[in-house]
């Protein structure tokens, strides 16, 4: 029926058209003003009547007219229109680009806006500020490039996905990551490997691919986004053809990456002479055999490998290496005045400095516009990628890890360097119980070899991620527009994972499979009309959303065949692995209007009402209302009065108020259940979750105010503004009376926080003389996070990798503050560690002996009973040590032009926070452990004053392993040159005899030098991923590397 | 014309994408609604398997499943710690369990989520499952449920309450909890009194008597007996020998009397003559094996390969020598008992001694766990009804004699029991006690004698520290109530 509609719809609208009598031809080019090349896909149309058509290739046009003189405008997306009168046939127009950056368009939830008129607060990034880096996923090249926005990048294994916070960390449970919108759709977000390397599901889109990226903050822009919109909006548009004849591009680059930074640590003389002296301080040092034996060897010596050389093993070099990356990217666009297309396709494979950890993604997008005719235009698009995320075992970077025994970036430090890679006999120095001691004597060592694990395991991941929409829009009239658009995302993700039989004790593999569907169908129609100065726009739509999740795996052990590392080889044992099975659904009406009085007064409203299956019965809908205002001083009678026009071209005011949700809850969070188990064989059924029915989501209520201008006629434009988000309803896992007796704690809306800061913003067009222009982005942004509320008023703590508590939330500080003992130096008269108790008390701490503290008069610590020895301990003696997510984040971007030499560079940095080095008290700690060259500045004899206490072997509490201390933390304060990207493009003239329109050769560095007292290799860094509430901790965290790429960029 | 269809296909695209309500409202395909549907409860196979559900938490190593009986054991005097680990219950050993120690946690938890879960099931039988099963399936099921209720009452009283006896209840007891919670609400509850909980256990213990089946039977005609349904599902004589720990429990030995005689018959060999046949088993080495389903073995919690007592929870992990050595034999315990001789299949068989010089016993020897953990065996029935009515007559009492005499002997052939062994009536109850001491050794029941009579905890020297004796007056003579309660309880009161 409906297509019957449809058909005889397109016949009316065929028969509709109207043909004139045309007696005179005019023809022309049309060329930019800048360069003065030719401009195709140049909109030429005769005014007063229906007549038009578009340039070619060289920029030329042809037009029939009736006769006597016409009224031509020239009209192409990034220039200024020109209006011009033609008497004769020939008219050549030269059109100026339009520089102004208000008149910008930029992309708001479901639809358009200039900036000129948007109230709310929306940072744009260009797709061309994100090329040409050598990054998996275009996160990771957001970082500085927008006020508001902190782009941190945890780790040095490929592919993780970045901690994003828009505005601060606005929930403590519940996701803080924003919302990501690609070209209309609701993207997956977040990572979706199960092996050792990241797999972040948005690097299925090519950098290169997209338009621009938009990143709603405030109220009047999120709201229409409704319980999604808590943590921002970031709306992804990806390029599509433009009118005129097809461009073809080619863009590749090849470089390579080097670790960075890495902590230097003792050689094998270093480490030999400081762990034997550790030995005799600990009474224990032993060379001398004697029989029958009482007292048990223990030294470490500096031992010969096969060829009779000294074994000296930077284990180090081991894992990491100077990786190689490659990226070819091409792409074609082109279109009629009809139909436009875009298709790419792009190739990369990047080497991390970790061995083995590879990222070789294969991805396509193809884009289609029809403009059938002047009712009805439809359009397509299809993103296909296919990502390998490798890796062959835990870097102990990703969350979780911290204290995996066999994580790279731990043992590379770790281990001693007077130990073998191989024995003498030439196998692995390494056995199931770790790697082996050769002839050393007193200890013993769990930590695996990392050559055997590099060289037979591997924890893979694949990714195959596809994104695809179509629409359609009708436009009835020429004020009313109709929009349906329904959308795919399905990520489709493999787990492949081995470990070998000479680490472990027995071989397993562990593969698992899980799909995650989502579609996504919106529909809208919006309402433009204008009376005189009166502007009206009115949306309104309707939206489904639904995602489904489908998982299952094998857990398989004992390998029957040493000979094979195959999950469908011959195992004696099997299991289950990664059995999930999920779906959610939301339904949801929305509008927006936007009236503007003569572009000076300004009001947008919107609301949204959002069913979510994840709610509670009770809870099944929630509206969000949304309302901006804004007002242009500049076009007011008075601001030429006061002569502000001399200064500011344009000079907005505005606001907005509006409240938003975090839906981001499980499920079936909601609903208690009942599931099954086994008891002696029978089949059994009993509660095991307790829902909550009045779940709903934690509502964030933003307010938001500051101004936008423009200097010198907009060249300089800005923009400062204050905001604060209240965020209530956060979601507790809330314990009941155990009596109750229920199954499990359920979610319940009971906290509440506060970010609230300013932010400010500067576009420049610094210099523009000649063929030399200088253009600059700076921004800056200030947030303050409080916490004040929470379920019965009691902080809560929480661990790094559930074994160090690190981290605390507590009424009054600020999410995911570090939770930290103090501590007074090292006592010069006996060399022991001095800790400052809750109390403010120092207390001395040696290892040696059954009492370990002592009062600073050398007598024993002791509890209030005077008898029971008392310790330092977090519970009694850490306090609130400051936030670890930074208050002041920004960056500072330039571009220079000069003749055929282009360069750009983006400096970011953030500062005000501290960060938890507890790698360092890894690389101090007095097991076998090795240790940094700090160590050797360690006391030894009264008086001195040293920075670490004598070193006594065993000794896991003098240097901070034991308990996060003062002295392993640091201000993570920092600024990072983190891209400088220089490039030529060949004179045209040259080129344009070889059928090339421009050729460009450029160099870039990434991630190239950082400033900052962290003593760690980068502080972008994080052991808990993008967990909220234990930011600020580096803790055996893999190092991050420097790369350096070269490439080619060819326009045909 | 042309306007008018526009505005139709615009109005029918608006409208065939209207709202999906079912998908707001979606069904979990792997777990069963609870709610006010009542949905665990519409066909009989899931009401049977939520049967088994609540014999499956009995089993939790934190209840029934080890732990249960490890703390009965270890805070008494018989074992001694070697490690000092804090979470396998070094500060019950030691006297210092604090509100906040993981067993006083967990075994709190652990009971009232059985409780909670029974009380679900009895909610759920009345509101929706007596229409689904026939009325006498309804009936066992049920009675079932207040067994699981009544003995997880019984072992929070146990470790939580100060005893019966002394006070006849009054002293504070537990929060008292009939009614099922599946919702987050508020839980604030002040607890009952010791004698209001017993009055709980006992109206269950007395409901289960007639609401259990006579025995479980294999087939359909009930010719066969099920022995693994008789020893891990409640049936009535289960319910009737429970009756006889709880009396004994508050010092009701004549209400003892009655429930044990129900099914002891007059004279030796002792059996129940109706229901389940409970008897001694002629070598009590059969009651440790498999298929552990003796006769004698009144309830136990079983286990399999496929479904093994975790490494902490398992009694052999505890008591065994081949576990985590944690504790051993006190040598100033049981084992100094110069009647208990060698030649005793309970000391030649059970008792191990290793190079170290520290013993073990060796009743749960299999590795992964699959002992079955026994929770009550017929022995401790006869010696229930033993010492009732020598407490009760206050003489020697001949058939007392006879019943400690059958548990004796059946271990030790070389003793045999008579009237004339014992001079007076205390020193027979002694022999009781004592024979308990040696018959359930590593079963968990030493606690409960000495707590029931309000008898001092005798102290204990080990490597990891020297006990000292503690009074039924001392604070840490029962456990501290869970601190967990006392923080999300305001109606808690302590």
């Amino acid at each position: 029926m409906k297509k019957n509609l449809l058909n005889f719809l397109f016949v009316l609208l065929l028969l509709g058209s109207k043909a004139y009598a045309q007696s005179k031809t005019i023809t022309g080019t049309v060329t930019g003003k800048d360069d003065g090349m030719p401009l195709p896909g140049v909109t030429v149309a005769v005014a007063g009547t229906k007549v038009g058509t578009v340039t070619n290739a060289n920029g030329v046009y042809t037009i029939k007219t009736s006769e006597g003189p016409q009224v031509l405008t020239f009209s192409y997306v990034g220039y200024l229109s020109k209006t011009l009168t033609v008497a004769g046939t020939k008219l050549d127009a030269v059109l100026e680009a339009n520089t102004k950056a208000l008149n910008e368009v930029l992309v708001v939830g479901y639809g358009t806006q200039t900036k000129k008129e948007s109230v709310g607060s929306i940072s744009q990034i260009k797709g061309t500020d994100l090329v040409d880096q050598p990054v998996q996923n275009f996160e990771q090249a957001l970082a500085g490039k927008a006020s508001g926005v902190q782009i941190t990048i945890p780790n040095g294994v490929l592919n993780t996905p970045p901690v994003f916070h828009i505005r601060g960390t606005n929930s403590i449970s519940l996701s803080s990551q924003p919302l990501i919108v690609v070209d209309g759709v609701v993207s997956y977000s977040g990572d979706f490997s199960g092996g050792e390397s990241g797999g972040n599901a948005l690097s299925n889109i090519n950098p290169e691919d997209i338009e621009t990226i938009d990143i709603l903050k405030d109220a009047s822009a999120t709201a229409i986004y409704g319980s999604r919109g808590a943590n921002g909006v970031v709306v992804i548009t990806t390029k599509k053809g433009k009118k005129g004849t097809s461009t073809v591009s080619i863009d590749s680059w090849m470089g390579f990456t080097k670790v960075i930074r890495l902590p230097k640590v003792l050689d094998a003389y270093q480490y030999v002479a400081l762990k034997n002296e550790a030995l005799v301080n600990a009474g224990s040092y032993n060379t001398t055999v004697t029989a029958p034996q009482t007292i048990p060897l223990a030294y470490t010596l500096v031992d010969k490998d096969a060829a009779g050389n000294d074994i000296n093993t930077d284990w180090t070099k081991l894992v990491y290496r100077t990786g190689n990356s490659y990226n070819t990217n091409v792409s074609v666009s082109g279109g009629s005045e009809k139909t436009s297309y875009y298709a790419s396709g792009n190739y990369t494979k990047q080497q991390g400095v970790i061995k083995k950890n590879d990222f070789i993604s294969k991805s396509m997008l193809f884009n289609v516009d029809h403009k059938a005719n002047k009712y009805l235009a439809y359009g397509a698009k299809l993103n296909y990628a296919d990502q390998m995320n490798l890796a062959a075992t835990s870097s102990g970077s990703l969350a979780g890890e911290a204290y995996a025994t066999a994580g790279l970036g731990r043992v590379a430090l770790l281990l001693p360097p007077n130990l073998p890679v191989y024995l003498n006999d030439g196998n692995y120095n390494s056995s199931t119980s770790g790697i082996g001691i050769v002839n050393n004597k007193g200890y013993s060592i769990s930590y695996p070899n990392p050559q055997v694990a590099l060289d037979l395991d591997r924890a893979n991941n694949e990714i195959n991620h596809t994104a695809a929409n179509v629409y359609l829009v009708v436009t009835p009239l020429p004020w009313i527009t109709l929009k349906s658009q329904y959308g795919l995302d399905y990520i489709y993700t493999t787990n492949d994972t081995f470990f070998n039989p000479v680490n472990n004790t027995t071989a397993s593999a562990t593969d698992n499979y899980s799909q995650n569907k989502r579609w996504d169908w919106v529909n809208t129609a919006q309402f433009d009309q204008k009376f005189s100065k009166h502007s009206f726009s009115l949306l309104i739509g309707n939206e489904q959303q639904r995602s489904t999740n489908y998982g299952f795996g094998l857990a398989r052990s004992v390998l029957s065949d040493p000979g094979f590392n195959q999950i469908q080889a011959g195992f004696t044992t099997n299991g289950t692995s990664g059995l999930s099975i999920g779906e959610n659904y939301l339904v949801s009406v929305f509008g927006r209007l936007n009236y503007n009085f003569d572009q000076k007064y300004f009001i947008s409203a919107t609301l949204r009402r959002d069913g979510y299956s994840g709610f509670g019965l009770n809870n099944k809908y929630g509206n969000f209302p949304g309302i901006g205002i804004g007002w242009e001083l500049a076009k007011e009678k008075f601001w030429s009065g006061i002569k502000a026009d001399k200064i500011f071209s344009s000079f907005k005011l505005k606001g907005s108020y509006g409240k938003t949700g975090n839906n981001n809850i499980g499920d079936f969070q909601s609903i208690s259940f009942y599931s099954s188990g086994v008891f002696n064989t029978n089949p059994t059924l009993g509660p095991n979750t307790t829902g909550n029915p009045n779940l709903a989501w934690e509502t964030s209520q933003k307010y938001d105010a500051g101004f936008d201008f423009g200097i010198l006629n907009d060249r300089i434009t800005g923009s400062l503004g204050w905001y604060k988000n209240d965020v209530t309803g956060l979601l507790f896992s809330v314990p009941s009376a155990p009596s109750a007796g229920l199954a499990s704690s359920p979610l319940v809306n009971i906290g509440s926080l506060y970010n609230k800061g300013y932010e400010f913003n500067l576009d420049a067009e610094v210099i523009r003389k000649g063929s030399f222009r200088w253009n600059a982005n700076f921004n800056i942004s200030y947030n303050e996070n409080r916490i004040t509320s929470l379920p019965g008023g009691q902080p809560i703590t929480y661990s790094t990798s559930s074994l160090e508590i690190t981290n605390i939330n507590r009424v009054g500080g600020a999410v995911g503050d570090l939770y930290i003992i103090k501590s007074a130096g090292i006592d010069p008269n006996n060399g022991r560690r001095i800790f400052i108790n809750g109390k403010g008390v120092p207390i001395e701490y040696t290892f040696t002996g059954t009492q370990h503290y002592y009062n600073m008069d050398g007598s024993p610590y002791l509890k209030a009973d005077g008898i029971t020895p008392n310790t330092i301990n977090q519970g009694d003696d850490a306090i609130d040590y400051g936030n670890s997510v930074p208050k002041w984040i920004g960056g500072f971007s330039n571009t220079f032009h000069y003749k055929s030499f282009d360069l750009s560079t983006t400096l970011t940095f953030q500062a005000g926070f501290k960060l938890y080095y507890g790698t360092g008290a890894t690389l101090t700690d007095q097991r076998f452990w090795n240790n940094t060259t700090d160590i050797l500045n360690h006391w030894t004899t009264p008086g001195q004053v040293a920075a670490y206490p004598k070193v006594v072997f065993g000794d896991n509490v003098s240097n901070g392993t034991s308990y996060p201390t003062d002295f392993n933390t640091y201000s993570g304060n920092f600024l990072k040159v983190k891209t400088l990207n220089i490039g030529y493009t060949l004179p045209k003239l040259l080129l344009n005899k070889a059928g090339i329109s421009n050729l460009r050769f450029y160099v870039t560095g990434y991630n190239l030098f950082v400033f900052t007292h962290y003593p760690g290799s980068d502080p972008e860094v994080g052991s808990n991923g993008t967990s909220n509430s234990s930011q600020g901790v580096d803790r055996n965290t893999a190092a991050n590397g420097r790369t350096f790429t070269a490439g080619v960029s060819v326009k045909f | 014309m042309k306007k008018k269809y526009l505005y139709i296909i615009s109005i029918g695209l608006l409208s065939v994408s209207s709202c999906q309500k079912d998908k707001l409202t979606p069904a979990s395909q792997t777990s069963i609604v609870s709610d006010d549907q009542y949905l665990p409860f519409t066909t009989a196979d899931r009401i049977k398997a939520q049967v088994y559900g609540l014999y499956s938490n009995l089993r939790s190593g934190n209840l029934y499943g080890g732990r249960y009986q490890v703390y009965n054991d270890v805070k008494a005097d018989n074992w001694l710690n070697s490690t000092a680990n804090s979470v396998t219950a070094y500060q019950t050993w030691s006297e210092t369990a604090q509100s906040t120690s993981s067993e006083v946690l967990s075994l709190w938890s652990q009971a009232y989520f059985v409780i909670n879960n029974a009380n679900l099931f009895i909610d759920g039988m009345v509101a929706k499952g007596n229409s689904v099963v026939s009325a006498a399936t309804s009936a066992n099921y049920i009675a079932e449920a207040k067994f699981a209720r009544a003995i997880s009452y019984y072992a929070l009283v146990e470790m939580y309450c100060k005893p019966y006896g002394p006070d006849a209840g009054a002293s504070p007891g537990l929060p008292l909890r009939i009614t099922g919670n599946n919702v987050y609400a508020n839980y604030d509850l002040a607890p009952a009194s010791v004698s209001k909980i017993y009055d709980q256990i006992l109206a269950d213990l007395n409901a289960a008597e007639t609401g259990l089946p006579i025995a479980y039977y294999t087939t359909s005609a009930n010719t066969t007996l099920d022995a693994t349904a008789n020893t891990t599902r409640a049936h009535r004589n289960t319910a009737i020998a429970f009756k006889t720990r709880v009396y004994l429990s508050m010092q009701k030995y004549a209400e003892t009397i009655t429930e044990a005689n129900k099914i002891v018959s007059a004279s030796a060999p002792f059996t129940a003559t109706t229901g389940v046949p409970f008897a001694l088993q002629s070598s009590i080495a059969n009651v440790f094996k498999t298929p552990y389903t003796t006769t004698e073995s009144i309830f136990s919690a079983p286990f399999l390969s496929t479904e093994t007592a975790g490494t902490q929870s398992a009694l052999g992990d505890y008591f065994n020598g081949t576990g985590s050595l944690e504790f051993y034999l006190n040598p100033a315990g049981v084992l100094a008992d110069a009647g208990w001789k060698a030649t005793d299949v309970r000391r030649s068989s059970f008792v191990i001694t290793k190079s170290t010089g520290r013993s073990y016993i060796n009743k749960f020897p299999l590795t992964p766990y699959t002992d079955w953990a026994p929770v009550m065996r017929y022995s401790e029935v006869l010696l229930n009804l033993a010492e009732a009515r020598v407490r009760t007559t206050n003489l020697v009492d001949p058939q007392a004699v006879a019943l400690l005499n059958a548990v004796r002997n059946r271990a030790d052939a070389s003793t045999t029991y008579t009237v004339a062994s014992f001079a007076t009536s205390a020193a027979l109850l002694t022999a009781i006690l004592q024979e308990r001491n040696i018959e359930f050794l590593g079963e968990g029941l030493k606690w409960n004698d000495l707590w029931r009579l309000n008898l001092p905890i005798p102290g204990k020297t080990a490597p990891t520290g020297n006990i000292p004796q503690i009074n039924p007056t001392d604070a840490p003579y029962i456990w501290p109530m869970s601190g967990n309660e006392q923080q999300y309880n305001k109606l808690i009161g302590r």
